[in-house]
């Protein structure tokens, strides 16, 4: 490990190594209010290491809540350009218990083990001439991430950037979006908000986005390489307008904020189902051999936790691959592990996989 | 104190040439200061390398009341630990042997690196301090493929072993051979007695049919004099050593150890029913010469060992109680060689697996007949027990000293 450094020393980029999430800790460095239970968390490596990621990729952080900690992801809301720190934006849901405790515990100073970057939704993997970035909510921060970049490094860029919210004042980032308007000659903004408020005067769009409003915020959104973010109705919505526009789906794109469907088990929903904060794509089967049992493991989602949101129990530790408690043969199936020695290359090689580090890259069966 | 004094005082007045007083063979008091004073303060073979081939293999031991785990590190090296949870003291490592990335304690999972260091214990408070409750390392040495632990604070210098023993190993790479087979007995005697009955083939003719198709009963072999003016033994060194195995007898200065090669009877390279070879690969590739006998060492109070062409027999020997010893046996062979091609199972441990259950008998028969209170200490044949005799002077050389150490003179009070 890097030895802590004075953060006000400035080291150039050359003479520092990338984060290794096995190794490092995060530590708080600054934290914002953004909207109401609105807040953006920024951290630097305890080890001064830099930040590889590509924006709107996200991160899982290890939340020390209880005598479990809770694995949430968040997507970055910083962008790569200025590698020397990453942030989170996260919504205070009602009933979060992830999100709240990062409110109530996160100080500059705090530290916080974190897992990643990981995510394959970013503008990096889809070229395009044109964009447009829809979201809603906190839907904003991986294309807040990707803005950020463009800003930085490719100022020209023509994008699109449309935002949902339900008051003026709940409009995350606006003022730097303001801002990054008036120097990006290729950037147009479009709010829609749902209702007025009292405390700020209201000029633009309101409503829910539809078939009328979008081209109105983006009149060649036809084409436009979209990415979308937000609550499910949300994405539900912007997909069914442009596949009823007769949209070229394969230039769409989208992450979700929203807590994906109830598990199929009531075992510890909660830390199945990432509040606030988790991008949904494609739930992946799992098989549990030993109990009989199957279940769904969601994206970002180790097959520890499946196997608890299946009601089937795996002894684990300290559940990031140090122990070793939770091996458990793999039957089939492709994994990626990001172990922290907790097991043998030989037992690797013999088909040991330690379920709390572990997430399927296809449907899996382990002997559970 | 009692008990030290007593023990000083029989060892003292004892007669040269002549077994132990009873209490020596069957006292928990006399056991518990053959612990203290020897088994907790000198080198004690306990294993392979070759059987912590691998970073995170391990094995277990017990001395005592000690337990102890020897585990192979990440960068190679074994090391041996108190097998004793820092938490709360549980042992960490349960099983006989096995492998692991990390020993983690079973009880709370309190996780240790293969160094020792505590990497892991869960919502322990915040000032706790990890550093602070790493495993207690046990001092380990490895040597020509024998490890050796001392549980003692200050152990003695293991070089000169070292010295002497290596150049005789060294040839034949039990580093990276492997085990084929082992097992452990309890013979119920003391563990002296079953040194006593190791140190002389006396009893050889009567009791070890199948030893004695190939190993000579010629005091000179087992036995710590005569060996240099008995000219068998002069020419097999000879010949071992113009064959680049250094074989002549050397022995400690304080008699704990010793090492030398000894022909087999007549042909025999191995110790087989036939006299012939057990396995077909040598054990050593580096060793291809035939008919080297077998390389004998002992280091008291652990291991005596035969090594021959073909494999080698290890023998560690642990006390259980004053009145119980448990031997474990190992054939060691070739890292490459394949059960049931290049060896028969049966036909390899075959004869040692009978000696070592007749010398069982032995022991426990002698054990009994020691509980008699009509029991005396009798002679030993000077002729074919003289290393029944450098035993016993050993035994008597390093406890009578220790003893002393601890006996200072106490007066009693005079009413």
């Amino acid at each position: 490990m890097n030895a802590p450094a004075d953060p006000a020393l400035y080291r150039h980029l050359d003479e520092m190594t990338p984060w290794d999430d096995r190794l490092q800790v995060l530590e708080v460095t600054g934290v914002t209010e953004e909207a109401p239970d609105v807040r953006t968390f920024t951290f630097r490596s305890d080890a001064q290491t830099w930040f590889r990621y590509k924006p709107g990729q996200f991160v899982t952080l290890e939340l020390p809540v209880g005598p479990e900690p809770l694995l949430r992801t968040y997507t970055l809301s910083s962008s790569p350009s200025r590698p020397f720190s990453i942030a989170v934006t996260a919504k205070a849901q009602a009933g979060s218990i992830g999100t709240r405790w990062m409110f109530e515990n996160l100080k500059p100073g705090a530290h916080v083990r974190a897992y990643g970057p990981a995510g394959g939704f970013t503008h990096h993997d889809h070229p395009a001439g044109k964009y447009l970035f829809i979201s809603a909510g906190s839907g904003v921060t991986p294309m807040m991430s990707m803005l950020r970049w463009f800003s930085d490094c490719a100022p020209w860029s023509d994008v699109a950037f449309v935002n949902c919210a339900r008051r003026p004042e709940e409009i995350i980032f606006r003022k730097e979006l303001e801002l990054l308007g008036s120097r990006m000659p290729g950037l147009s903004l479009g709010f829609l908000i749902e209702e007025r408020s009292s405390r700020e005067s209201w000029f633009g769009h309101m409503g829910r986005i539809d078939a009328v409003r979008l081209p109105l915020l983006s009149p060649d959104f036809r084409e436009r390489e979209v990415f979308c973010c937000g609550p499910d109705p949300f994405m539900r919505a912007v997909r069914g307008m442009l596949e009823a526009s007769g949209f070229d789906m394969t230039h769409y794109h989208q992450e979700s904020f929203a807590a994906p469907a109830p598990a199929p088990a009531p075992v510890d929903v909660e830390a199945l189902a990432a509040e606030d904060g988790a991008p949904v794509q494609e739930a992946l089967p799992i098989r549990f051999s030993l109990s009989d049992a199957s279940g769904e493991c969601l994206p970002g989602q180790t097959i520890l936790q499946a196997a608890r949101a299946a009601g089937v129990r795996i002894p684990a530790a300290c559940e990031f691959g140090l122990c070793g408690t939770c091996k458990t043969m793999k039957l089939s199936g492709e994994v990626e592990m990001a172990h922290n020695g907790g097991i043998l290359d030989d037992e690797i090689a013999e088909g040991f996989i330690l379920a709390c580090c572990s997430k399927p890259l296809t449907a899996v069966e382990v002997a559970a | 104190m009692d008990t030290r004094n007593d023990m000083l005082r029989l060892l003292k007045s004892r007669r040269p040439g002549f077994s132990l007083e009873q209490p020596f063979y069957t006292d928990p008091d006399y056991h518990r200061l053959d612990l203290e004073l020897i088994w907790y303060r000198d080198w004690l073979f306990v294993g392979h390398d070759c059987e912590v081939a691998k970073p995170g293999a391990y094995f277990t031991v017990q001395v005592g009341d000690y337990p102890v785990v020897i585990v192979r590190g990440r960068d190679g090296q074994i090391r041996a630990f108190h097998n004793s949870c820092r938490h709360r003291g549980s042992r960490v490592c349960t099983t006989q042997k096995g492998t692991s990335a990390r020993l983690v304690c079973p009880y709370h999972q309190w996780t240790y690196d293969l160094d020792g260091s505590l990497v892991f214990a869960r919502q322990m408070a915040e000032d706790f301090r990890k550093e602070e409750f790493g495993l207690k390392p046990v001092a380990c040495e490895s040597v020509g493929g024998y490890v050796f632990i001392c549980l003692a604070n200050e152990p003695a210098d293991f070089a000169p072993f070292r010295a002497l023993m290596e150049p005789y190993f060294r040839p034949h790479r039990l580093t990276e051979a492997k085990v084929a087979f082992e097992s452990t007995i309890v013979e119920k005697g003391n563990w002296k007695l079953v040194w006593e009955n190791n140190r002389e083939c006396y009893h050889c003719a009567g009791n070890h049919p199948e030893l004695c198709k190939t190993f000579p009963e010629a005091p000179t072999v087992t036995g710590v004099n005569g060996a240099e003016s008995d000219p068998d033994m002069l020419a097999h060194w000879a010949r071992c050593e113009a064959a680049g195995l250094p074989s002549r007898f050397r022995i400690d200065e304080r008699g704990q150890y010793r090492a030398t090669r000894a022909p087999l009877l007549r042909d025999a390279v191995s110790y087989t029913m036939s006299g012939r070879r057990a396995v077909k690969r040598n054990l050593s590739d580096d060793v291809a010469a035939d008919r080297i006998g077998t390389l004998l060492l002992y280091h008291y109070p652990t291991t005596w060992n035969h090594v021959l062409g073909d494999h080698a027999v290890t023998f560690r020997v642990l006390p259980i109680s004053a009145n119980e010893t448990a031997v474990t046996t190992k054939w060691l062979v070739h890292k490459d060689a394949v059960e049931g091609v290049d060896y028969d199972l049966a036909e390899l441990t075959h004869v040692w697996t009978e000696t070592n259950d007749q010398d069982r008998r032995i022991v426990e028969e002698n054990a009994f007949g020691i509980r008699s209170p009509a029991y005396e200490p009798g002679p030993y044949s000077e002729l074919h027990e003289g290393g029944v005799i450098q035993f016993v002077d050993w035994y008597a050389g390093f406890m009578a000293p220790r003893l002393a150490e601890g006996a200072a003179p106490r007066l009693k009070s005079v009413a």
